[in-house]
């Protein structure tokens, strides 16, 4: 048996920790999270250029090592299909990056993926050749949908974007996870390591977290946490939990002394 | 007198000012063209092509870049 590798489009990541660049304090503290975090894939936003200040929003981006780290740039702020595919057509032209995290979400307050519009969209950047990750909520019989459309991952949300409650969609997480063909990214919400590594221990291929590191007082000591739980839960997964029962179970054994 | 509506915000320019090509305009606006990528009337226009693209008056451009998101 070979090293245990996530694959999403033919290549090949050791990592199953994606990480976000938003919200970090500063570019130094952002690469400094993102080398502990051992991320392999980075997801990145895409903006207007602010005229009055053209360089302010370059800060540390240009210093990720892309012959290491795949750079998926996402579709943040569009609501409609069209919006997004209108940015990972910008970002294919930007940089020749045809991998795109799709994200429409339309609401304001919670942020939750559009589920009509995540699909149109899906449709025609396949149909264009990009790899798409969907971000969507915890929906299986929209994942299938997505999958049989042809994206490269599915990204179902645990709980609401930068919200930190961790995974709040469980049941249909592991109904997800059960059919899924395509690797299964965990994506928002997670705001503690150890939400994390219940993702993975369920049986998740990969997580993504931005806020909860990018957020922490210490952003590289919360990235390397984070590494850390992603590996103990995925080791943990493979090595075949038991599932919980409502009586104890002795772990010692019953017979043999005193009684008998 | 020509303009230019950059990012949404109309920009005049003196007829002999006005930037020939979107790398002048970059230029002019102090953006390091690496990073952005263009829309010129809706048509995406990638770093590479910015030397040879031409702008013409009351052209409506998007110059976007990457920054941190999750």
């Amino acid at each position: 048996m070979g090293p245990d590798q996530l694959t999403i489009a033919g290549r090949q990541f050791a990592s199953r920790l994606l990480v976000g660049t938003g919200k970090f304090a500063s570019p130094q503290a952002m690469a400094q999270a993102l080398d502990a975090s051992g991320a392999e894939i980075v997801t990145v936003a895409l903006r207007r250029v602010d005229i009055d200040n053209p360089e302010s929003a370059a800060g540390g981006l240009a210093a990720i090592d892309r012959d290491r780290v795949q750079l998926l740039p996402n579709t943040s702020g569009a609501r409609t299909a069209e919006e997004a595919v209108r940015l990972a057509r910008l970002a294919r032209a930007a940089t020749g990056i045809e991998w795109v995290k799709l994200e429409v979400t339309p609401d304001p307050y919670y942020l939750l993926p559009d589920p009509i519009e995540t699909l149109r969209a899906a449709e025609t950047l396949v149909a264009e050749g990009f790899v798409v990750l969907p971000y969507i909520n915890a929906d299986p019989v929209l994942a299938k949908r997505l999958e049989d459309c042809g994206t490269a991952t599915v990204m179902p949300l645990g709980s609401p974007i930068g919200s930190n409650q961790g995974i709040q969609t469980r049941a249909t997480l592991e109904i997800i996870i059960e059919q899924s063909n395509v690797p299964v990214v965990v994506d928002a919400g997670l705001g503690l390591p150890s939400h994390a590594a219940e993702a993975m221990e369920m049986g998740a291929d990969a997580v993504l977290v931005n806020t909860a590191i990018a957020t922490a007082d210490d952003p590289l000591a919360m990235a390397t946490a984070f590494k850390l739980a992603v590996e103990a839960g995925r080791t943990a997964y493979l090595a075949g939990p038991r599932a919980a029962t409502r009586l104890a179970q002795a772990s010692s054994p019953l017979t043999g002394f005193l009684h008998d | 007198m020509k303009s230019l509506t950059v990012n949404g915000v109309r920009r005049p320019f003196a007829a002999e000012a006005m930037p020939a090509t979107l790398a002048e305009l970059l230029d002019a606006l102090g953006a390091t063209a690496g990073t952005v990528v263009a829309e010129v009337d809706g048509a995406i226009v990638g770093p590479e092509q910015f030397a040879t693209t031409p702008l013409a008056d009351e052209q409506n451009i998007e110059l976007i870049r990457f920054m941190g998101g999750g």
